[in-house]
């Protein structure tokens, strides 16, 4: 690693990935910065080095994705440095970034010129009766587990939520060996075809990302595997873990529950940097706003992928490229001109892709759904709060005011998980949240303080 | 028009507080605050209840340890107004009076500790001294490298996040109006009392309390008056839960330190650690607006802290956060009613979390008739000279 | 449950968590460790049991101890070593 880089990218994955490879060649300074050991960002989240896996990730669906992948660790001339959650971004007197990173072995910091954020998604946490019962994960935690880790972490496992994307998990965790006791949307088939017909020409048009989900719903009925729709969680109970779960079927036997609500982008940084934000999509959560070139509000800063909206592997891919192009032509390296000839078929394609994000946002809507929550039910699960200490906060103070007063979102995931929940719950529309705070991950004191 | 006995500007512990003690006392209340109810200083602060000499009025030359020895008559009466507060205002404020030490780990610290303890003592304070092995008897998570401590048996925190709200929540109970999301656009004297207004109200009183931190010295200038209180940025920081580890309230007498553990299990580190203030577009500071963190103070702040209490190096940091507090031109606060206008009071500057409940129950006290004399050392007509040619 | 089939692991070690003694495989994080161990690896603010929940390193649920040396990390993003001492809670 060095101390100075032209271009730090926060973020392997593909949007990452694509702004990198867009950069090859023009003989800058880039690192590339992930807190996971290795490129590949969340879809390919990939298995350890010391692992032999055969036919990781096989599909058609994930060809140019793998194929970029590839591409993109055969790079040379580019610091990777996995394994380092980025803390934070600063300025510094000389307009540059300074970066602190903190990894096994302590705090580094870096300084770049320019810094795109592709820091990507998370899971929506969504809290219900018993969501806190261990065995209870985000859906994509549990898809990471199989994907890269090559473990199921539960025997039976129920998926549950709006998100089609369950479906693939659950076929994952099918292929894996395990045995999924039910695949259950909240939504009716008849509203999610009504969707689609709706936007035939959007739907047809992207056909190839739709097969996927169609395909694994035919093998998971294959295989016996209940997938069923218009079936909401009313919770799920277990003593000391999760036992099974209550839905508006009935009861159903699990000893592990993935819930798929959706995804909300990861928004610690460019918050943190006081960039332009606006609300993400029907799942909730902040999205950084871009230009056509994908720089922030703040200058220098740029983001790509789903850190600016939740919109699948293919845009963040596009968005990447673009990224890309526009970080060359702000450097001098691309005259406009050639900058907008490079990406206007990314920018045709890029387009097609956000059509079709949108249809299956409104597909996957949460908003609806959510499952009721108890008093009891806790919405902030590093502190323990729950609603019903949230109630008496809700009477119109701002998210910070209540978090203040209820200690809801003062734990060590800084309100990532709550706070689309409190904001939910306030229902004020003009709520930017938490303000956002270094680190954006916890990190040893001793890492941080000066020397001796 | 609505017209009130009392207009407080400011909804932080010293206006909230205010507003309870006037508002008890039968007057008329009615407070504006901005954002709301202790979202500033109040919300953001360190929760020390601290009562030995401040670091910072030690390190500045005699005169001023001498003068700021003479607020020690303050101190007493807030280790008092603090040890009945929960009992007052029946709220659980998590204080926890337990005792502080203020450390030193080099001969010289110590010789300033064995000067502000001298001081200290002159003026009614019991504090003392202890040497390294004692303090580490009651303090066993002090580092073998503290040489002495400055002990004080009623030092200690308080929740910050609970208090301003608590003493808001008595003061609406007790009659007085607390507007909220209502910032203050003007100001003005009548030929009788004040008038304020906020976006959909104009509002009279026959008083006018200032308790607006950082943004006092801007409201005072609606009422043409001098106010030398300066917006300054502070880092803050806690650590995730732990174990309970230390009871007490740590400061150091020769670096940036405070360090006291919450009833959650935080250890929450500050000490007075510089950020820098957000600016305006005209080039003056916007204390609305979040500060930036100086990244040396964070590395500063942490190495203090470890190099105090070892064990906290391998607690986590979850969060740093900065505020914005004001301070006075010569440090002391400046509390009280403003001679040159009289009717219009201001508290502000200084350590108000420990003092505010003390500044509050004087100022209404002397409102209502009973002289505070108390407050002569911290009332504003040190600085009339500011306002001679105001006019 | 590990899976089978496709997968070639190489030869396991042994850790200890909270002094029971555990088989792990190179490459695989601690989270994995636990998770094949107990869903619950600690407890709550308000003592119920606790699980982790992302698997990505932003829920910071997974927080474990590094014994003797005391860094408290991301189970899910930390790799298990042979001989290693992990605390939970
Ligand atoms: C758990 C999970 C599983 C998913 N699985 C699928 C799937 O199977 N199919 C599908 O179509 N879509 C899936 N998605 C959506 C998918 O993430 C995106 O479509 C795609 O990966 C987005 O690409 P990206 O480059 O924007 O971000 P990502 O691929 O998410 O890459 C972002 C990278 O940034 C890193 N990062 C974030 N913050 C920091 C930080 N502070 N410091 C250091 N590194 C950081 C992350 O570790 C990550 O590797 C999943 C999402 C999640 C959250
Ligand atoms: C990081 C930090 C740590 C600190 N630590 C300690 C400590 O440990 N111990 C201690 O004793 N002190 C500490 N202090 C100082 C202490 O917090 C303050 O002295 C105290 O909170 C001041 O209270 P206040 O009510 O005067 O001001 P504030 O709490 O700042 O309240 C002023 C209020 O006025 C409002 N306002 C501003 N303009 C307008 C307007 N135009 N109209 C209406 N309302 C307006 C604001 O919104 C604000 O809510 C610390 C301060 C900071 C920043
Ligand atoms: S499981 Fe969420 S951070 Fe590890």
């Amino acid at each position: 690693m060095a101390e100075r880089y032209d271009l730090a990218i926060v973020g392997g994955g593909p949007a990452g990935q694509a702004a990198a490879l867009a950069l090859q060649g023009h003989g800058l300074a880039v690192a590339v910065i992930d807190e996971q050991p290795h490129p590949g960002g969340q879809i390919l989240r990939q298995p350890p080095r010391e692992f032999g896996v055969t036919g990781w990730m096989g599909g058609k669906v994930y060809a140019a994705l793998r194929r970029q992948l590839g591409q993109f660790e055969a790079l040379s001339g580019l610091d990777w440095l996995g394994g380092r959650s980025v803390l934070g971004l600063s300025r510094s007197s000389d307009a540059s970034f300074v970066l602190t990173l903190s990894g096994r072995s302590g705090v580094e910091t870096l300084r770049a010129r320019r810094v795109l954020l592709a820091t990507g998604c998370q899971d929506l946490a969504v809290p219900l009766p018993g969501w806190t019962l261990p065995g209870v994960y985000a859906a994509g935690g549990i898809q990471a587990f199989v994907k890269s880790q090559q473990i199921v972490p539960g025997k039976r496992i129920v998926l549950a939520g709006t998100h089609p994307l369950q479906l693939l998990i659950a076929d994952q965790i099918v292929a894996a060996g395990a045995s999924v006791s039910a695949v259950m949307f909240a939504q009716s088939r008849q509203a999610m075809a009504r969707l689609l017909a709706e936007s035939p020409l959007v739907a047809a048009r992207q056909a190839s990302a739709l097969l996927p989900a169609g395909a694994a719903m035919a093998r998971l009925r294959r295989r016996g595997v209940p997938v069923r729709f218009g079936e909401s969680l009313l919770g799920i109970v277990g003593g000391e873990r999760v036992e099974g779960v209550r839905s508006s079927a009935g009861e159903t036997a699990c000893d592990a529950v993935g819930l798929c609500y959706g995804f909300v982008p990861q928004s610690a940084l460019p918050r943190m940097a006081g960039a332009g934000m606006r609300a993400a999509g029907p799942a909730g959560g902040w999205a950084a706003e871009c230009d056509a070139w994908q720089r922030t509000s703040v200058a220098g800063l740029y983001a790509a992928g789903e850190t600016t909206g939740v919109a699948g592997a293919a845009a963040a891919q596009c968005a990447g490229r673009i990224a890309g192009a526009g970080i060359a032509l702000d450097l001098g390296l691309l005259a406009p001109g050639a900058a907008e000839r490079r990406v206007a078929g990314v920018r045709r394609a890029h387009a097609k892709h956000l059509k079709f994000a949108a249809l299956l946002d409104r597909i996957a809507d949460p908003t609806g759904h959510f499952p009721v929550m108890a008093p009891s039910t806790i919405v902030c699960r590093c502190e323990a709060v729950r609603l019903a200490d949230l109630v008496s906060c809700l009477d119109g103070r701002s998210a910070n005011a209540v978090k203040l007063a209820s200690r809801c979102g003062m734990g060590p995931c800084q309100g990532r998980n709550c706070e689309p929940t409190l904001l939910r719950l306030l229902g004020d529309r003009a709520d930017p949240g938490f303000s956002a705070r270094f680190p954006a991950r916890p990190v040893m004191l001793g890492d941080l303080a000066a020397p001796e | 028009m609505r017209k009130a006995d009392v207009l407080i500007v400011g909804g932080g512990l010293v206006g909230c507080a205010t507003a309870w003690h006037l508002a008890r006392g039968g007057a008329q209340v009615t407070l504006l605050e901005a954002g709301d109810i202790g979202m500033g200083a109040s919300g953001q602060n360190a929760g020390s209840l601290h009562f030995q000499l401040e670091r910072r009025f030690l390190e500045n030359g005699e005169a001023l340890a001498e003068q700021a020895a003479r607020t020690a008559a303050l101190s007493r009466l807030a280790i008092d107004d603090w040890r009945g507060l929960e009992a007052e205002l029946g709220a659980d404020l998590h204080v926890v009076m337990d005792g502080g030490l203020m450390v030193a780990e080099t001969a010289e610290q110590v010789g300033v500790l064995e000067r502000k303890i001298a001081r200290e003592n002159a003026e009614g304070l019991a504090t003392r001294l202890l040497d390294g092995d004692e303090a580490r008897a009651i303090a066993p998570y002090l580092s073998a490298g503290i040489l002495a401590a400055g002990f004080s048996g009623d030092e200690g925190h308080a929740d910050a996040r609970a208090v301003t709200r608590a003493f808001a929540e008595a003061a609406a109970h007790a009659g007085a109006i607390l507007r909220m999301r209502s910032p203050v656009t003007s100001a003005r004297r009548l030929d009788r009392g004040f008038e304020i207004a906020c976006a959909d109200e104009t509002l009279q009183g026959d008083r006018l309390v200032i308790a607006c931190g950082a943004w006092t010295a801007q409201i005072c200038a609606r009422l043409n008056l001098h106010m030398p209180l300066f917006p300054v940025a502070l880092l803050m920081n806690a650590t995730e839960r732990t174990a309970k580890g230390l009871r007490h309230l740590v400061q150091h007498v020769g670096r940036r330190l405070s360090m006291k553990q919450t009833h959650a299990g935080n250890i929450l580190i500050g000490g007075g650690w510089p950020a820098r203030l957000a600016q305006a577009p005209d080039g003056t500071f916007d204390p609305r607006r979040r500060p930036e963190m100086i990244a040396a103070s964070l590395a500063g702040n942490m190495r203090a802290a470890i190099d105090t209490a070892p064990f906290v190096a391998k607690l986590n940091l979850i969060r740093s956060w900065t505020g914005v507090t004001a301070i006075s031109a010569d440090q002391l606060p400046i509390v009280g009613e403003v001679p040159s206008m009289p009717g219009c009071w201001v508290a502000g500057g200084g350590s108000a979390f420990t003092l505010g409940p003390t500044f509050a129950r004087l100022m209404a006290q002397a409102m209502g008739g009973r002289a505070a004399p108390e407050l002569d050392i911290v009332s504003p007509a040190r600085f009339e000279h500011l306002n001679s040619f105001m006019g | 449950m590990r899976i089978e089939s496709k997968v070639e692991r190489q030869a396991p070690f042994s850790l200890q968590v909270e002094g029971e003694t555990l088989r792990a495989y190179p490459g695989e994080t601690i989270a994995t460790v636990l998770v094949e161990r107990s869903p619950v690896i600690g407890h709550m603010a308000n003592g119920d049991a606790q699980g982790l929940f992302c698997n990505m390193g932003t829920c910071c649920l997974c927080m474990v101890t590094i014994l003797p040396e005391g860094r408290r990390v991301r189970a899910c993003l930390t790799a298990a070593e042979p001989g290693m001492e992990i605390g939970l809670g």
